[in-house]
């Protein structure tokens, strides 16, 4: 059994009436970075505390490197936890911080665990913060020291439950990357938990998206991206988020209030049985050029005309808002990403076009994926 | 408004409209309450400066003159209460201490460790704030006197050891109690600070390895200091300023041990009547261990009141 093995059957945990989490099984290979993610209040932090031993579950089991967890003290689990608000403690120097931990652990002389804190704080370049007060560090600094705090106990698995959410923008991108370097170097098994699905696909090795308690789908971010399995997987992941356009399946055509779009004959396979559906396409799936004598007639099947209400603009790209003609509604049939050069006029007429190798089908009642967008071996994502 | 007599050339309403009237008002209002709260306090000091004569002849508020002038007030008031002030703070700075760290230690078990029934326990911690003194006031005398005298136990200890003599085990069992019926109230005190507080510290330092004990003394005491600043001086206060179970359980203010409260009334009267510059020197320096208090730890007392505790 390998060291940092982590395996969840079937957690469930209940606070009185809720089920924060239900019937969860995950394996989460030993050194492998594993992020949880999902809107506020899916459970991903109850996952998480479940496996610290800061909640007991109330069915299922947890193991991490073969033993059986359930009932043991978080300070027998050999874990380490980074907190959102760092919970560094605010009346002790960082080094006092960093070596609180170590206290309990046998094994260290008290020299030892000074070098070792030393060590580990330089290897996270904080050594001339070792002596200043919580207070006295920035956001950045703090959360340095949590990761010292965690680091320096030698843990077989880190726990991070949001850490990077209190940083700027900046900032945090910044640690995105570190943090990544910093798990690849002491080869931790990792389980980190965000709401933030950038920070989901640009760490892990591994994505578990969750959702009311319920794994929804765990895979490489990319598979995610690509193969999502159902609606909610497939809008959480990507930003802006995947259009969704509801409708019925109507011998092998798909027909929304205002759009119609004929499935080729792979989609028409794939969907075949299933009445109401819901056509997922990627915003930059959706190609836009400008309608200026075109006419109707001339469209194709996959091709429609459509006005922009409002441009995003962001430099590198465009977000574009399309409406139907037709539609007097005020919210958007359809987001796309247009490149930062492509400039259109707000209320012009476009001609949209949606190839049938990127659409996405869903069944409109279960929200399963029927059909996912093609990649063969020669599309651009080749390792999926 | 102002514009009504601008064509007479002096703009008298615009003069006028500076002394803002309600202004004015505000600031005379203002002086009044001070005066209204500073003038019994004035007239104590005053009263404690003067002769018995001076007392009778002059208006209260009237600073003594001449003959009137007397330190002799202070200084008898003084020798009276030396010994009960050394039996007060004997008694009051332990049972404070005792309360506030009891009333501590039983907010963080009852706040940030999980246990079944701890409702309960905290139920029966707020019943004890609701117990009133008068109550318990027989049974607490019988049960010192009868069923457990620990002042008679101890009291041949207290004999060899320096500084206290026998009698002062009679201030024990009211140390004691002190100690017992203050905890309901410093517990809810501290419950409410250590809510405040991010479960995260707790958390942190379990995963850290930390034993309760540990997380207690290490983390949750040296983070509560603001609030026992808070807690330390509302608690010394109502302990040294207690009446009625010191007189129940000391018996007399003719003892040795009797403690300021229970002195106080006495100081200064005698069967001729009243001396009110001696009463009015007593009560003044009775009150002066509570100011000291206050002063010493106005800052924690304001950082705590600050930190949403309080």
């Amino acid at each position: 059994m390998t060291m940092g093995e982590i395996v969840i059957e079937n957690l469930t945990k209940e606070f009185g009436e809720t089920t924060a989490v239900d019937d969860l099984s995950l394996d989460i290979a030993d050194s492998e970075f594993l992020v949880l993610v999902g809107p506020s209040g899916c459970g991903k932090s109850t996952t998480l505390r479940c496996l610290a031993g800061l909640e007991t579950p109330t069915a299922g089991d947890i193991y991490i490197a073969g033993d059986h967890m359930n009932y043991r003290v978080p300070q027998n689990r050999d874990i380490a936890m980074v907190f959102q608000d760092y919970a560094l403690y605010p009346h002790m120097t960082v080094r006092a911080n960093m070596r609180f931990g170590l206290e309990e652990e046998e094994g260290y002389t008290k020299a030892e665990r000074e070098a070792r804190v030393e060590e580990i704080a330089e290897t996270l370049g904080i050594s001339e913060l070792l002596d200043r007060k919580p207070d006295e560090l920035s956001g950045g600094q703090q959360q340095r020291v949590a990761l010292g705090r965690a680091i320096v106990r030698d843990p077989e698995v880190f726990l991070m439950d949001e850490p990077l959410s209190n940083l700027d923008a900046k900032l945090r991108a910044e640690m995105r990357t570190e943090l990544q370097q910093l798990q690849h170097r002491f080869d931790v098994t990792t389980v980190y938990v965000t709401h933030n699905q950038t920070e989901a696909m640009t760490m892990s090795d591994r994505v578990a998206v969750m959702d009311d308690g319920h794994l929804q789908q765990v895979g490489p971010p990319l598979e995610l991206y690509h193969a999502p399995e159902n609606r909610f997987v497939a809008g959480f992941i990507g930003e802006p988020m995947m259009n969704f356009v509801e409708g019925r399946n109507e011998g092998g055509r798909f027909v929304g209030t205002y759009v119609e779009y004929p499935f080729d004959a792979t989609i028409r396979d794939a969907v075949d049985g299933a009445d109401d559906v819901v056509l997922g396409v990627r915003p930059e799936d959706i190609a836009v050029s400008t309608a200026d004598g075109v006419d109707e007639s001339d469209l194709g099947a996959h091709e429609f005309l459509m006005h922009v209400s409002v441009i995003e603009p962001h430099g590198d790209q465009n977000v574009l808002h399309l409406n139907h003609p037709d539609d007097t509604a005020e919210d958007d049939l359809l987001h796309a990403l247009t490149g930062g050069t492509d400039i259109f006029e707000q209320g012009s007429e476009v001609v949209v076009t949606i190839d049938p190798s990127h659409v996405h089908v869903f069944d409109g009642e279960s929200g399963d994926a029927l059909h996912n967008r093609r990649i063969g071996p020669e599309a651009e994502v080749t390792n999926v | 408004m102002s514009q009504s007599t601008s064509d007479s050339g002096i703009d008298v309403a615009s003069f006028v409209e500076e002394f803002n009237l309600a202004r004015i008002g505000q600031y005379v209002l203002v002086i009044l309450f001070i005066g209204f709260f500073l003038a019994p306090l004035e007239t104590g000091i005053m009263t404690a400066l003067k002769t018995n004569e001076a007392v009778a002849r002059t208006i209260p508020l009237a600073p003594p003159t001449g003959e009137g002038f007397t330190w002799g007030n202070l200084q008898f008031a003084l020798e009276q209460l030396s010994g009960a002030f050394f039996n007060s703070l004997f008694m009051a700075i332990p049972a404070t201490i005792g309360s506030v760290l009891f009333g501590s230690m039983a907010a963080y078990g009852l706040t940030m460790v999980r246990w079944r029934g701890q409702m309960l326990f905290l139920i029966l911690f707020l019943i004890g704030i609701f117990l009133p003194y008068q109550a318990v006031l027989v049974p607490l005398a019988r049960f010192w006197n009868n069923i457990f005298p620990l002042a008679s136990m101890l009291a041949p200890t207290f004999e060899t050891l320096p500084v206290v003599q026998d009698f002062h085990s009679n201030l024990v069992p009211l140390m004691i109690t002190h100690i017992a019926y203050g905890i309901p109230i410093c517990t809810i005190l501290f419950r409410s600070y250590y809510q405040s507080l991010p479960s995260s510290l707790v958390e942190a330092a379990k995963i850290d390895g930390a034993s309760i004990s540990k997380i207690y003394r290490r983390i949750v005491l040296p983070i509560s200091k603001p609030m026992f600043g808070v807690v330390f001086i509302y608690q010394f206060t109502q302990i040294y300023n207690e009446f009625l179970f010191a007189f129940t359980l000391i018996t007399g203010s003719d003892t040795p041990e009797a403690v300021v409260t229970l002195i106080l009334p006495a100081v200064g009267a005698s069967t001729s009547g009243i001396d009110f510059g001696i009463r009015m020197s007593a009560a003044f320096l009775a009150a002066i261990p509570t100011l000291i208090i206050y002063v010493a730890f106005a800052e924690q007392f304001a950082k705590g009141l600050r930190t949403g505790g309080g």
